[in-house]
């Protein structure tokens, strides 16, 4: 079943083209990968999507509803959840604090009632407390959880980006280079948690270039080269595509790395 | 825990008891603590915007705001000073809501500059009223407050009947208390957090669904109330406002009360407030020296004290943080 | 074009150091003071006056910039304490000049006698002194930043600090240059117009706030932007008292600038900001 369209979205930065017309459709319960050499406008595709950036053209489609232009936080309310490619947490928070506030969408009390401390209010903050402590915990946080956030080490952020996003209980996620910077060992820990999410219902859309991990974790891949869609298929069939080879020669061979 | 309470009360004691009582008699002393107190609460409204990550310098427009709308009601149209004290602290939270809107898109210097502009532009606002305003010449002979009675019963004496400074140093600590109570409550229930992610993220608030836009707007309103409130307060204290009553230079003073406070601290601006502005009463007697001195007193604290007198003795209590 | 002078003053100051210096109107005042001193009360030549008020308000800066504002950038990590720094020097200035100077309004006769005719407009002679004299400092002054070494110096600096850095370049001293040169324009304009405005201790804040103003139109930081700053400023101001008599004028150029800003908060010329 089709949970998301993208038609025609199309990004123009004064003369340059940084998305072109780019149309796909993601399955639900699919790990879709968004792949491409640098500057293929991957990430520039995620923020379209959701509304962080403006788009020149196109149409986004959630679960048959439109939600092109919306204000990101109610892309966010819809479902549709990204994280973002440079670490982005709350510095000076503590791990669980971060993931707490992320909870926000699934508050019931209103500002009101949140300044007079309603029983409504306090409910809130009951639930999300033990659903900060459950995402904590199956993230492998645990431990460093009143830790201030600026202080974990790389990986942690990582994880905790992803904590943040589905402390949202998205049904979408936009994972935005989730293993950049990662060695093996936490490259595999991270396809682990993936997938993990992936089994609980939520359909991942991915900007990678880790070709391992991508190839490993997908379902379908799509390739973007200039801004234009160049491939749409299973990791064999892409592997095995000419365009995409093409598009990738021009650059460095390690890049390929299968 | 409970060492705080205990020394809360303590001060609530000694400000609301202890001080009135001893002092009744000193006009000068009731004064500047009275003038303390509202300053503190105009503080108390940038430490707001502090908290959602703005530097507002456009406080004076808004306590212009609220002066203006106690004397044009009172004045022009009768009404009593309680109900135009709420009514003013809502018209400077209109104004603010209206203006901040679109300008709470802005951050850092740009959205300092602009309400540095708006200080100036009130004041002007306020010059070229026509009748409304009454330009230069302000509105004078403003009533004070009148009684206040329910069901037969005087819940508050009209002022002139009383001792007229202590009645108001009542008012300015009660309203004080009040506002310091809700900035409080604010800061440590959900919404300070939100308002919290706002200051350290915008893009990441926004991304877990926090609607940016409307919180920005409800600090930096509620900030505007309490100018507002406090501004209808000097106008019935001093009995007139003028358009120079509040300007760029209260504005720059209330950052300052802030910051030199502790922004860290939900009573820095309070903190902030009474020493600087009662220690500038003390070096009275320098006479021409005494704003040199004051200045390069602020200018030393800036220096030795980057995060603020409070930071003095009092680690950030998580969870009541104001600062960046 | 004296405007001119001051909004590139202070844009010099933000570009390199990235502080809004609060105090340039007290600089400018202390500027007038000095030329008013040295010319007025002491008689000595003119350009020799303004050449001790940019030397003056010059070191004034240097200070600023080596004992707070070089301290207060290394140890903090907030945006906000320069901008209160900032704010601070300028109480200090303007108390400083109303201790040193009192209340008192001070003028300096024109420099010059006589009117010209340009135009069919009638300019006096001493307005069109300030005219040129002006408009050579910021000739003088756009060549420097354009072609000398120190010149680039400072734009590198402008552009990219931390690559600047890395290439050499002692941030520290041109830091203070670029203060201490920022200061200088302020402390020249200032002197240049005590011969047709007086000045008084009190001047400082309006005066600051139309600096703002300019390089709020054009763009902070940005040099063509500061021009055109002052020229639109200067422009509008003297349409706007054509017409309309009165401060309404100023209110009329606020709300103006405000709407602007809320479609365009860089200004004219500035750079995009995130």
């Amino acid at each position: 079943m089709i949970v998301m369209e993208v038609r025609d979205l199309t990004k123009r930065f004064g003369g340059l083209v940084a998305v072109d017309h780019v149309t796909f459709e993601a399955n639900e319960g699919e790990v879709l990968s968004i792949i491409g050499p640098n500057g293929a406008g991957k990430s520039t595709l995620f923020k379209l999507i959701t509304s962080f950036l403006p788009r020149t053209a196109g149409r986004v489609i959630f679960q048959g509803e439109e939600i092109t232009g919306l204000s990101a936080h109610l892309v966010a309310r819809k479902g549709v959840v990204r994280t973002f490619q440079e670490t982005t947490i709350f510095k000076e928070m503590s791990a669980l604090e971060n993931v707490v506030i992320a909870h926000h969408l699934r508050g019931r009390a209103t500002p009101v009632g949140l300044f007079l401390n309603t029983r409504v209010a306090r409910q809130d903050e009951a639930t999300f407390r033990d659903s900060a402590d459950e995402i904590l915990d199956y993230l492998g946080l645990s431990r460093v959880k009143h830790e201030e956030a600026r202080h974990l080490p790389h990986g942690h952020l990582r994880a905790l980006g992803i904590a943040i996003a589905m402390a949202c209980d998205p049904k979408v996620l936009l994972l935005d280079e989730p293993f950049s910077g990662m060695n093996p060992e936490e490259t595999d820990r991270m396809v682990e948690m993936v997938r993990g999410i992936r089994d609980r219902g939520v359909t991942i859309l991915l900007v990678e270039h880790d070709m391992r991990a991508v190839m490993r974790l997908s379902d379908r891949i799509i390739v973007l080269n200039f801004g234009r869609k160049i491939a749409d298929g299973t990791p064999r069939e892409i592997q095995n595509d000419e365009a995409v080879i093409e598009a990738y020669i021009g650059r460095e061979d390690d890049e390929l790395g299968i | 825990m409970r060492l705080r309470v205990a020394a809360a009360l303590v001060g609530l004691a000694l400000y609301l008891v202890v001080v009135p009582f001893v002092f009744r008699e000193s006009r000068y002393l009731l004064g500047i603590l009275t003038t303390a107190s509202v300053l503190s609460l105009i503080s108390l409204g940038v430490w707001l915007t502090f908290a959602i990550g703005r530097i507002n310098i456009g406080q004076a427009a808004f306590a212009l705001v609220g002066g203006y709308t106690t004397a044009i009601l009172s004045v022009k149209l009768g009404v009593s000073f309680w109900l135009c004290l709420p009514a003013s602290g809502l018209a400077a939270a209109l104004v603010g809501a209206v203006i901040g809107w679109p300008i709470l898109r802005l951050k850092g210097v740009y959205f300092a500059m602009i309400t540095l502009t708006l200080s100036e532009a009130a004041r002007l606002a306020a010059l070229n009223g026509g009748t409304i305003t009454q330009g230069a010449t302000g509105i004078l002979n403003i009533p004070l407050p009148g009684e206040v009675t329910f069901a037969g019963v005087v819940l508050v004496p009209a002022f002139r009947a009383l001792n007229v400074h202590l009645a108001f140093y009542y008012l300015a600590a009660i309203l004080l208390v009040l506002g310091l109570f809700t900035v409080t409550r604010i800061a440590s229930c959900r919404l300070g957090w939100i308002f919290r992610s706002l200051r350290q993220d915008e893009a990441l608030a926004a991304s877990i669904g926090v609607n940016v836009a409307k919180y920005r707007v409800l600090a930096f309103a509620l900030g505007c109330f309490f100018a507002g409130i406090a501004g209808a307060f000097f106008t019935v204290s001093q009995q007139s406002i003028y358009p120079s009553s509040f300007g760029v230079p209260d504005s720059v003073y209330f950052m300052l009360y802030c910051f030199l406070g502790g922004l860290s601290y939900v009573s820095g601006p309070v903190v902030g407030a009474f020493v600087l502005f009662l220690g500038f009463e003390l070096l009275h007697g320098l006479r021409e020296y005494q704003m040199l001195t004051y200045a390069a007193i602020m200018i030393t604290m800036m220096l030795w004290l980057p995060n603020g007198l409070l930071s003095l003795r009092l680690p950030a209590r998580p969870g009541m943080k104001a600062d960046a | 074009m004296n405007y001119a002078l001051i909004a590139l003053g202070i844009t010099l100051i933000f570009a390199i150091m990235g502080v809004l210096n609060f105090a340039h109107g007290q600089m400018y005042v202390l500027g007038g003071f000095v030329t008013y001193y040295v010319y007025g009360v002491f008689g000595l030549n003119y350009f020799v006056a303004l050449a001790a008020s940019a030397v003056t308000v010059a070191c004034v800066g240097l200070v600023f910039e080596r004992f707070l504002f070089r301290r207060v950038l290394r140890i903090t990590t907030r945006e906000e304490s320069t901008m209160l720094l900032a704010a601070g020097t300028a109480l200090l200035l303007d108390s400083l000049g109303l201790a040193l100077f009192g209340e008192k309004q001070r003028g300096v006769a024109p420099v010059v006698a006589g009117v010209y005719e340009i135009f069919g407009a009638f300019v006096p002679a001493s307005r069109a002194l300030i005219f040129v004299l002006a408009g050579g400092l910021v000739g003088a002054l756009l060549l420097f930043i354009q072609y000398t070494r120190p010149g680039r110096a400072l734009r590198a600096i402008a552009q990219d600090k931390e690559t600047a850095a890395l290439q050499g370049v002692d941030i520290d001293r041109y830091s203070a240059l670029g203060f201490a040169l920022g200061a200088a324009l302020a402390g020249l304009a200032g002197g240049l117009l005590v011969t047709v405005f007086a000045v008084n201790a009190g001047a400082g804040t309006p005066i600051s706030i139309k600096a703002f103003i300019m390089i709020m139109i054009g763009g902070a930081g940005v040099v063509s932007g500061a021009i055109l700053g002052a020229f639109v400023l200067g422009f509008s101001e003297a349409l706007g008292y054509f017409f309309i008599p009165g401060s309404t004028t100023y209110l009329m150029i606020l709300v103006g600038l405000i709407v602007f800003l809320i479609f365009r908060p860089q200004g004219i010329m500035g750079k995009p900001w995130g």
